[in-house]
C-alpha cells in the first residue's frame, strides 16, 4: 500500500530524514515512534506530498508520488499533528469542501457525514464556525474529513492528542475496522501503550534514521515497547 | 502589581515597534528608535500640524467676535470625538477581547487591578489622540487671547476633563460594541459597512471643512448666542478655556461623577462580557440537501468564503467591489459631460476620452487585489491544499478566478456605463468594454503570480499579509504606473495611430499577458506553490 524507499530530506544543513525505507501492507496498522524532532512528522509530510524530498521514492498502491501526486493523494487521507483547518468555514462547509474535492456524490457524502459525525458526537456543532471549536473538536472534524472519502491509506500525526477518552477509544475501533476492511494506517505517536496494543507493526526512528522496524513481536520481543524504545534511545 | 500589568499593556500596544512580524524577530535598537521617531513625526507634524492650522484659523476670528468660548467648545468637541472614536475599537478589543483575559483572571490578581490596567491603557490611547487637537488649541488660545493664570490653570484642567470625557465615551461605546457583538450575526459585513460609513462621513466633513469654518467665522455671533441659549451646558464647557472657575469646577465634578458611574458599571459587567466569547446563540446543525461541486468550484467557493469572512480582507483588498459599480452609476449621471469636456481639451487627438476612460477604469480596478495576499493567507492551513488531490495550478487558478469574478463583473458594468455616455465611434466604445475586461484578466493573473512568488506564511495577524506583503504593494503601485503609462504614451505620441488601434494594442497585450500568466500559474507557479 505504501512503499517508502531510501527517503532523505534535509532542512539546510540538518538531515531530518536519512535513507529511510518502510513498507506498509494492506490491513496493517503501522506505528511510527521516536523522540521529538526525530523525523516522524517530516516523513509523514513527505509521504503525503506536502514536503518535497531530496532523495528516494514514495509509492502509493504502486503509483509514484513524485510522478502522479494527484492520483496518489486520491488514495490517501492525512491528518497533521495540529489540525489547522479553515477557521473561516463552518464544520459542515469544510466537510462539503472535502467532499467536493474528492468528488463524493451528495447522497453518499451526507450519509457518511451523518455516520461519522454521529460517532464523534459532533453533529450538533457542524453549523458552528471552526474558529469556535476546541482543539479536540477540530481533531474530530479532521478525522471525519479523513474518513469521508473512505481512503485506502490513512496517515496521521499524533492522532490521539486532544481527544477525550471516548473519542480515543472510538478512533482505535475505527482504525481497526478500516484495516480489517483492507485499508492501511500509518501513524506517529508518543503514547507507547497505545502503539503496543493497537499496532501490527512498528518502526522506531532516531535522528532521521530507522533504528528498528517489524512486527510488534519482532521489535519488542519479551520486553515492553517502552523498555525497547528507551534502550534504543540510550544507545 | 498594577505597574507590572501596565508595563505588559504598553509592551503589547507598541509591540509593532519592537517586533518585526514579517521577519518574525525583534527589531534592532536603531530600528526601534526609527519607528518611534516616525510615529512621533506622524502624530506631531501631521496630526498636530493639521490641528494647529485649524486652531490658528478659528481662534483669532472667534475671540475678536467675543465668542472665545466657542473656539474652546469646538476644539474640545473635536478632541473628544477624535479621542473617543480613535480608541473605541481599542477599548472593545483591549478591555473585553484581550487574549490574555483568561490567563490574568486565573492569576492571583484582583479583577479591579486588571480593569484598572486596561482602563489606564484606554485612557492613554484616548489622551494621545485628543491631545493632538487640544494641545495646539490651548497653546494657540493662550498665544492669541493671552495666558493669564486663570486661563492656564483652567486650560490644563480642560485638558484633563476632555481626557476623562474621552475615556468615559470610549468605555460606553466599547461596552455597546461588546454587547452588540455578542449577539450580532454577519459581523464581517456589518464591520465593513460601519467602516465605509465612517470613511464616507470623514471625507464629507473633510471636503466641507473649509465651508464650515468660513460659515462659523462669518456667523460666529449668531451661532454663539443660539448655543448659549439652547445648550447652556456647551457654553459652560467652552468657558473653561477662557478661565471661568465656576464652569471648571462644575465640569470637574460632573466628569468625576460620570467616571465613577462608568467604573461601577464596568466592574459589574466586566467578568460577564470578558468571558462571553462563546455566548452567542449556538447555531444547531440541521441537515440540508447539498449539491456537489467540481474541485475548481469548491476551491473558488472556499476563496469567496475566506474573502467575505474577514472585514480586514474586504476593506483592504476588495473595496472596488462597491466602488467600481458606484463609478459606473456616476458615469451614467455625470460621465457624458465629463468625457465630452475631455474630448474638447484633447481636440487634436480624436477619441482621447475613450483612452482616458479606459485608463480610469483600469486604475479603479486596482482597488481589487484580493488574489495578491491569498496564498499568504493560507498560513498554517497550507497543508490542506497541498495534501488534497488537486493540481496546485487549480488552487492558484481559483484564487485568480475569485479576483476576476469580483472585479470583472463590476468592471463590465462600469465600462458599459462609460461606453453608453461616451461620444465616440462604435469601435472605440467596444474597446472601452474589452480593454478593462482584458486588464482584469491580466491583473488577476499578476496578483496571483506575485502572491505565490512572494508569500508570507508565518504571520500571526492577518493584516500583515493583507496590508504589508510585498505582493500587495507591488501590484497596487505597479498597476498605477502601468495605467499612467497607458494614458501618457497615448498623449505623447500614441494618438498618431488613432484611439481604436491604440486600444486594440493594449487589449491584445493585456489579454496575451493574462494568458501567459495563467500558463505560468499552471507550471512554474504550481511548482512554487507545492514547494512552499
Amino acid at each position: 500500500m505504501l512503499n517508502i524507499e531510501h527517503l532523505s530530506k534535509s532542512f539546510g544543513e540538518k538531515k531530518a530524514v536519512d535513507d529511510l525505507s518502510l513498507h506498509i501492507l494492506p490491513g496493517e496498522i503501522f506505528g511510527f515512534i521516536g523522540h521529538n524532532g526525530a523525523g516522524k512528522s517530516t516523513t509523514l509530510r513527505c509521504a503525503v506530498g506536502i514536503l518535497q524530498f531530496d532523495a528516494g521514492s514514495v509509492l502509493i498502491n504502486g503509483t509514484s508520488l513524485a510522478e502522479d501526486p494527484v492520483k496518489c493523494k486520491r488514495e490517501l487521507a492525512y491528518i497533521p499533528d495540529n489540525p489547522d483547518l479553515y477557521d473561516f468555514m463552518s464544520g459542515i462547509k469544510y466537510l462539503n469542501f472535502i467532499g467536493d474535492i474528492f468528488a463524493i456524490p451528495a447522497g453518499v457524502r451526507q450519509e457518511r457525514i451523518r455516520k461519522y459525525a454521529g460517532i464523534f458526537e459532533l453533529t450538533e456543532d457542524l453549523a458552528q464556525p471552526i474558529s469556535a471549536y476546541s482543539h479536540g473538536m477540530k481533531q474530530k472534524l479532521a478525522l471525519i474529513s479523513a474518513w469521508l472519502h473512505e481512503p485506502k491509506l490513512i496517515l496521521m500525526d499524533e492522532p490521539f492528542v486532544g481527544l477525550d477518552p471516548k473519542a480515543s477509544h472510538l478512533l482505535k475501533e475505527m482504525m481497526r475496522e478500516h484495516c480489517d476492511a483492507g485499508g492501511a494506517i500509518f501513524f506517529s505517536t508518543h503514547v507507547l501503550e497505545v502503539a503496543e496494543k493497537l499496532c501490527d507493526k512498528v518502526a522506531i526512528i532516531k535522528q532521521g534514521k530507522l533504528v528498528k522496524a517489524g512486527t510488534m513481536e519482532e521489535v519488542k520481543g519479551d520486553d515492553s515497547l517502552e523498555e525497547v524504545f528507551l534502550e534504543l534511545e540510550e544507545e | 502589581m498594577l505597574k507590572v500589568l501596565l508595563k505588559k499593556q504598553l509592551a503589547e500596544v507598541f509591540k509593532g515597534y519592537f517586533y518585526d512580524a514579517k521577519k518574525n524577530r525583534m527589531r534592532s535598537k536603531g530600528a526601534v528608535i526609527a519607528w518611534f521617531v516616525f510615529f512621533g513625526v506622524i502624530m506631531i507634524c501631521i496630526l498636530g500640524g493639521m490641528f494647529t492650522a485649524l486652531s490658528l484659523s478659528l481662534c483669532g476670528g472667534l475671540t475678536q467676535a467675543g465668542v472665545g468660548w466657542l473656539y474652546f467648545l469646538l476644539m474640545g468637541g473635536i478632541a473628544v470625538i477624535l479621542g473617543a472614536f480613535g480608541s473605541v475599537f481599542n477599548t472593545y478589543s483591549g478591555l473585553y477581547l484581550a487574549k490574555d483575559n483568561d490567563q490574568l483572571l486565573s492569576l492571583p490578581i484582583p479583577v479591579r487591578t486588571v480593569i484598572t490596567a486596561r482602563l489606564v491603557n484606554v485612557y492613554l490611547m484616548g489622551t494621545l489622540y485628543s491631545s493632538m487637537v487640544l494641545l495646539p488649541a490651548l497653546i494657540v488660545g493662550w498665544a492669541v487671547a493671552g495666558a493669564t493664570a486663570a486661563r492656564v490653570i483652567c486650560g490644563i484642567l480642560l485638558f484633563l476633563i476632555v481626557s476623562f470625557l474621552v475615556l468615559i465615551l470610549s468605555c460606553l461605546l466599547g461596552w455597546v460594541v461588546a454587547k452588540i457583538s455578542v449577539k450580532l450575526k454577519n459581523k464581517s459585513f456589518i464591520t465593513v459597512l460601519a467602516a465605509l460609513v465612517f470613511i464616507a462621513a470623514y471625507y464629507l466633513i473633510y471636503f466641507k471643512a473649509n465651508f464650515l469654518i468660513r460659515d462659523m467665522l462669518t456667523n460666529a455671533a449668531v451661532y454663539g448666542s443660539r448655543i448659549k441659549g439652547a445648550a447652556h451646558v456647551l457654553y459652560l464647557f467652552g468657558r473653561i478655556g477662557e478661565g471661568d472657575w465656576l464652569s471648571t469646577v462644575l465640569f470637574t465634578v460632573v466628569t468625576a461623577i460620570l467616571f465613577l458611574l462608568i467604573w461601577i458599571g464596568i466592574t459589574r459587567s466586566f467578568l460577564k462580557l470578558a468571558t462571553a466569547g462563546g455566548a452567542a446563540a449556538k447555531k444547531r446543525y440541521t441537515e440540508k440537501a447539498v449539491k456537489a461541486k467540481t474541485p475548481f468550484r469548491a476551491l473558488l467557493s472556499k476563496e469567496l468564503i475566506r474573502f467575505t469572512s474577514s472585514p480586514n480582507y474586504m476593506l483592504n483588498c476588495g473595496l472596488g467591489v462597491l466602488i467600481i459599480p458606484i463609478c459606473g452609476v456616476l458615469l451614467l449621471i455625470k460621465g457624458g459631460e465629463m468625457l465630452s469636456a475631455l474630448n474638447d481639451v484633447f481636440a487634436a487627438m480624436p477619441d482621447a476620452a475613450a483612452v482616458l476612460l479606459c485608463t480610469g477604469l483600469c486604475m479603479i480596478a486596482s482597488m481589487n487585489n484580493m488574489a495578491a495576499p491569498s496564498v499568504s493567507l493560507e498560513g498554517k492551513s497550507l497543508w490542506i491544499p497541498q495534501s488534497l488531490p488537486v493540481e496546485p495550478g487549480t488552487v492558484l487558478r481559483a484564487k485568480g478566478a475569485m479576483q476576476l469574478l469580483l472585479s470583472g463583473v463590476p468592471l463590465v458594468f462600469a465600462s458599459v456605463c462609460g461606453a453608453i455616455v461616451l461620444d465616440a465611434s462604435p469601435a472605440a466604445r467596444l474597446f472601452c468594454v474589452l480593454l478593462p475586461l482584458a486588464f482584469s484578466l491580466f491583473y488577476a493573473g499578476c496578483c496571483t503570480a506575485l502572491g505565490v512568488r512572494m508569500p508570507l506564511l508565518s504571520w500571526t495577524n492577518e493584516l500583515v499579509p493583507i496590508k504589508q506583503s510585498g505582493a500587495v504593494v507591488i501590484v497596487l503601485f505597479g498597476d498605477w504606473i502601468l495605467c499612467i503609462a497607458m494614458a501618457g504614451l497615448y498623449l505623447l505620441g500614441g494618438h498618431r495611430i488613432g484611439a481604436v488601434p491604440y486600444l486594440l494594442i493594449w487589449t491584445v497585450l493585456f489579454a496575451a499577458l493574462g494568458v501567459l500568466l495563467l500558463r505560468w500559474l499552471d507550471t512554474r507557479g504550481a511548482e512554487r506553490f507545492q514547494a512552499l
